[in-house]
C-alpha cells in the first residue's frame, strides 16, 4: 500500500523556490518496451497497435493536461516545489472554458470581508456547503465539498496575495444559495483568474505548449502508475514520460454532442452550449481506457441564460445570474413568471424550456443595474442590442412583443409580495435586499438554457488522486477541475466550479509535486 | 543520446530550386557543384534590373559577392533572398534547391560557395521545406500575402532554420504591423466597438490562432460568436 501524500495548499507564505531551469531533459529514455495497458476492443486496430513506446521523446517532472483554472493553479502549486512542469493545451489559446467563465467565485468570505462591508447577512463555511450539497440533490461526496468550501477563501486570497488578482465590491445571492457568496472579480470574467493563475505559474517556469491534444495515456499494468502520454502537436507525435505525476485537468465535454447523447439522451443535439469548443470527453475516455473509473457522467447542467441564438454566457448573460438576490425578475413571452428566480439552475432551465416559447425574458430597472454588473457592461451591452431598455413598462413590453397589460400586472404583483415577504406564486424567499421596480428606465434580457457544466467526470478522492475501478488510486495519477466528478452532485449551484476547479487543482500539483522520481 | 533537433525546414536565405520537381537528393549531389546559372540564364542582363551594374562569372558568386545573404533574421521586405525565392520557387520557375544550396543531409545546409551552415536537416525536414515553399509561393494563406510583399521565411521565422513546430511570435508580427494599440484601432467595427478581434476578451494571445501562416486562416470569435461578421486575409485558396 502506498502511503497517504494527502496534503492542503499552504496558503500564507509559500516561498517559491527557485526552479529548474533549462530545456526539458534531452536523451531517448527507456521505456521497457512490451504491451501498454489498453481496455481498447480486442481485434480492432487500436487494440493491436497499442504497445508502450519502446523509448521517450520527452521526459517531464509533472505534466498537467489542460490550461484552465484546474491546470493552472496545479502547475503553480508543482512548479513552486521546484517541479518542472509543462502543461498541454489542444487549442491555440491557453485557458478553456475557464477564460471566458462568468468571473464568479462562490466563497463564505474573504480577506477584505466584503459581504460584511456591505452588510449582506451571515455566511459560513458550513452554510456553503449546506447549499452545495442541498443543490446538487446530496449527490455529492460530501468530503469533496467540504473540502471545496473550506478552502475556497484561502485560495482567493492566494490568487490576490500572490497573482494580482482583483475583486469587484459586490457578493450576489445567486440561484440555490442562502448568502452573499458570490464575488465577482474586476473584469467580470473569467480570464482575470485566469491571468492570476498563469503569472503565478510562469513565475516559477511553467510552460504551456498549445496546440497539443493528448491521444492516449500509457500505463503498464492493473496495478503499476501512468508513465505518460501519447500526444499530437501538429503532424508530430511525441510519447512524453512523467517522473513525478500526471494531473488530468482537461475539463468537461459540454461541446461533444455524442457523449452528451451517450448518457443524457433528454438533452437533444440542437441545445445550443456556452462552452469553448474543446469541451470534448475524450480524455475521460483515455483515462477510462486504463482503469480509471468515472462517475455521474448523465448529470449535464443548462445555464438557464445564455443567448439565445448562439448559446454563449456573455457579459450580459451574467446579469441574470447576480439579480435573483437583489428582485430580478425573470418573464416568459406571456408576460408572467415562471420559476421562483431564486432557484438553482436545473430548475429554472426545466421552467423555462416548459414555457415552450423562446426566450424567457430577465427584467430589472435602472436602480438595480450597479449591482447586476459595470456601467461599461451596461453600455456594452446596450451598444450590440442584447439589453433592450424602455422609459415605460408598456413600452418594454412592446419592445420584446408580449403582452404589455399582463407584463404591469406581473412586475406590480412581484413588487407586492416583496413588500409582504412572501410569494405565493413560487414560493421565492423574500430578503430585505430584494429591490421592487417602480422607476424606470427598465430593461429587458432575453436568455435561453444551453448546455454549460458536467458535473460527472472522472472518479478522484480527497488527494484529487484519480480513482480506479476497483476504489483504488491509479499511482501518479490526479484529475481536478470539471473532468473529475462528484463535487456537484445533480446540480452544481452557480458560482461553485471556480472554487471547485482552483482548491482541487492546488491540491493535485502540490500532491503531484510530492511524488518522488520514477526509478 | 543526445535527442535529436525535429526537423528544421526553412531557412532564410536563398535559393531552394529545382528540388521542387527532383525530389530528394543523394549526399553526393549535394557537393559544391558549378553552380552554373547559364542553363537557363545565358547572360544576367537579361534578368538584371535597370541600371544594374554588370555581374561578373556565370554561378552564384556573381550575386553573393555584392548580395551577401541575411544571416541576421531582419524583418526587410524585398531582401535578395526574397527576390531570389520569388522568382526561382513556384509558379515562375521550379529549381532543385541544390541547385544553389549545399545539402549534406543530417549535416549541413549551406549555400554554394559559402562555408556557414544553417542546420542539420534531414530528408523529412527538407520534404518538409519544400511543401512550406510551394505554399508560400501559391497557397493564397498568409504565407502567400507575404511573398507577394517579398517577405520570405527568416523574416517572420528569425534567421535559425524553423523548427516543423516552429512559430512566429506576435513581436515579430508587430515589427510590421505593430503597435497593437494602432492595429486594433484599424480593425474597430464601426458599428460594434467590443467586437474588435484585436482588442477581445481573450486578452493577449497569439496571432497565429487566427493567422496561419502555412494553413486556411480563420476568424476563432465565429467559433462561438456565430452571429458576428468578420473575415480575415488568407483564409482560402484566392
Amino acid at each position: 500500500m502506498r502511503e497517504e501524500i494527502k496534503e492542503k495548499p499552504e496558503v500564507e507564505g509559500v516561498s517559491r523556490r527557485s526552479v529548474l531551469k533549462g530545456a526539458v531533459t534531452l536523451g531517448a529514455l527507456a521505456a521497457g518496451g512490451g504491451i501498454a495497458l489498453n481496455m481498447s476492443m480486442p481485434g480492432t486496430a487500436e487494440a493491436a497497435a497499442k504497445k508502450l513506446p519502446a523509448k521517450w521523446d520527452e521526459e517531464v517532472d509533472v505534466l498537467i493536461i489542460g490550461s484552465g483554472f484546474a491546470g493552472l493553479a496545479a502547475a503553480a502549486e508543482a512548479s513552486s516545489r521546484g517541479r518542472k512542469v509543462l502543461i498541454l493545451e489542444k487549442m491555440p489559446i491557453y485557458g478553456g472554458n475557464s477564460i471566458i467563465n462568468g468571473g464568479e467565485y462562490a466563497s463564505s468570505d474573504d480577506k477584505y470581508h466584503i459581504r460584511q462591508k456591505l452588510n449582506l447577512g451571515e455566511d459560513s463555511t458550513k452554510q456553503h456547503f449546506d447549499d452545495t450539497m442541498k443543490g446538487g440533490d446530496y449527490y455529492n461526496n460530501p468530503a469533496l465539498v467540504k473540502i471545496m468550501v473550506e478552502d475556497a477563501p484561502a485560495t482567493l486570497n492566494w490568487m490576490m496575495d500572490q497573482g494580482g488578482l482583483k475583486m469587484r465590491e459586490i457578493a450576489s445571492r445567486a440561484g440555490g444559495h442562502t448568502a452573499y457568496r458570490a464575488r465577482t472579480c474586476v473584469a467580470g470574467v473569467g480570464r482575470c483568474f485566469t491571468e492570476a493563475l498563469k503569472k503565478m505559474a510562469e513565475q516559477s517556469g511553467v510552460k504551456i505548449r498549445l496546440e497539443t491534444a493528448v491521444t492516449w495515456v500509457w500505463r503498464k499494468d492493473w496495478e503499476g502508475p501512468v508513465l505518460g502520454v501519447e500526444a499530437v502537436t501538429g503532424k508530430r507525435t511525441k510519447n512524453i514520460k512523467i517522473k513525478h505525476a500526471l494531473v488530468f485537468a482537461s475539463g468537461g465535454f459540454g461541446q461533444d454532442i455524442k457523449m452528451r447523447q451517450d448518457f443524457n439522451p433528454s438533452i437533444t443535439p440542437s441545445v445550443n452550449c456556452t462552452n469553448h469548443k474543446g469541451a470534448t470527453g475524450e480524455t475521460i475516455r483515455y483515462a477510462q481506457a486504463i482503469g480509471a473509473d468515472a462517475l455521474q457522467l448523465a448529470f449535464i447542467q443548462l445555464y438557464p441564460f445564455a443567448e439565445p441564438e448562439t448559446g454563449i454566457l456573455d457579459t450580459s448573460a451574467v446579469f441574470p445570474f447576480r439579480g435573483p438576490g437583489i428582485g430580478i425578475v425573470y418573464v416568459a413571452r406571456t408576460g408572467k413568471r415562471y420559476v421562483s428566480e431564486l432557484d438553482r439552475r436545473d430548475v429554472c432551465s426545466r421552467a423555462a424550456i416548459a414555457t415552450d416559447s423562446k426566450p424567457t425574458y430577465s427584467i430589472f430597472n435602472e436602480k438595480m443595474t450597479p449591482l447586476l454588473g459595470s456601467a461599461e457592461e451596461l453600455k456594452k451591452g446596450l451598444e450590440n442590442g442584447r439589453f433592450i431598455k424602455a422609459e415605460t413598462l408598456k413600452d418594454l413590453a412592446g419592445k420584446i412583443d408580449i403582452p404589455a397589460d399582463v407584463f404591469a400586472e406581473t412586475i406590480r404583483k412581484h413588487n407586492q409580495y416583496l413588500a409582504d415577504g412572501k410569494d405565493p406564486d413560487f414560493n421565492k424567499p423574500i430578503t430585505a435586499k430584494m429591490l421592487p421596480i417602480v422607476d424606470g428606465p427598465f430593461y429587458a434580457l432575453p436568455q435561453w438554457p444551453a448546455v454549460h457544466h458536467c458535473m460527472g467526470g472522472l472518479r478522484i478522492n480527497e488527494m484529487a488522486q484519480v480513482v480506479d475501478v476497483w476504489r483504488k488510486p491509479i499511482p501518479r495519477f490526479y484529475a481536478a477541475g470539471e473532468v473529475a466528478g462528484g463535487v456537484h452532485g445533480s446540480n452544481r449551484l452557480g458560482s461553485n466550479a471556480t472554487p471547485d476547479a482552483i482548491v482541487f487543482g492546488r491540491i493535485a500539483g502540490t500532491n503531484a509535486a510530492k511524488e518522488k522520481p520514477m526509478a | 543520446m543526445k535527442r535529436i533537433l525535429l526537423s528544421i525546414f526553412l531557412m532564410a536565405a536563398l535559393l531552394c530550386l529545382h528540388y521542387f520537381v527532383a525530389g530528394s537528393r543523394t549526399a553526393e549531389a549535394a557537393k559544391p557543384a558549378a553552380a552554373s546559372c547559364q542553363a537557363c540564364h545565358a547572360d544576367f542582363t537579361s534578368v538584371l534590373p535597370k541600371g544594374h551594374p554588370p555581374a561578373k562569372g556565370t554561378g552564384l558568386a556573381a550575386c553573393t559577392s555584392c548580395h551577401a545573404p541575411d544571416l541576421t533574421g531582419i524583418a526587410k521586405k524585398n531582401a535578395f533572398s526574397s527576390r531570389m525565392h520569388t522568382a526561382h520557387v513556384g509558379p515562375k520557375g521550379s529549381l532543385d534547391c541544390t541547385a544553389c544550396h549545399t545539402w549534406v543531409p543530417n549535416k549541413r545546409f549551406g549555400l554554394i560557395g559559402q562555408k556557414w551552415s544553417w542546420g542539420a536537416p534531414k530528408k523529412e525536414d527538407m520534404d518538409l521545406m519544400k511543401e512550406i515553399f510551394i505554399s508560400w509561393a501559391n497557397s493564397g494563406h498568409t504565407d502567400t500575402l507575404h511573398a507577394k510583399a517579398g517577405i520570405v521565411c527568416t523574416q517572420c521565422h528569425g534567421k535559425e532554420l524553423p523548427k516543423a513546430d516552429d512559430t512566429v511570435e506576435n513581436s515579430r508580427c508587430l515589427t510590421c504591423h505593430g503597435p497593437m494599440e494602432k492595429l486594433a484601432l484599424k480593425t474597430e467595427p464601426k458599428d460594434f466597438k467590443g467586437r474588435n478581434p484585436h482588442k477581445s476578451h481573450l486578452g493577449d494571445i497569439a496571432c497565429t490562432v487566427c493567422h496561419k501562416g502555412h494553413r486556411e486562416s480563420k476568424v476563432y470569435c465565429l467559433g462561438c460568436h456565430q452571429n458576428f461578421q468578420m473575415k480575415i486575409q488568407g483564409a482560402a485558396k484566392p
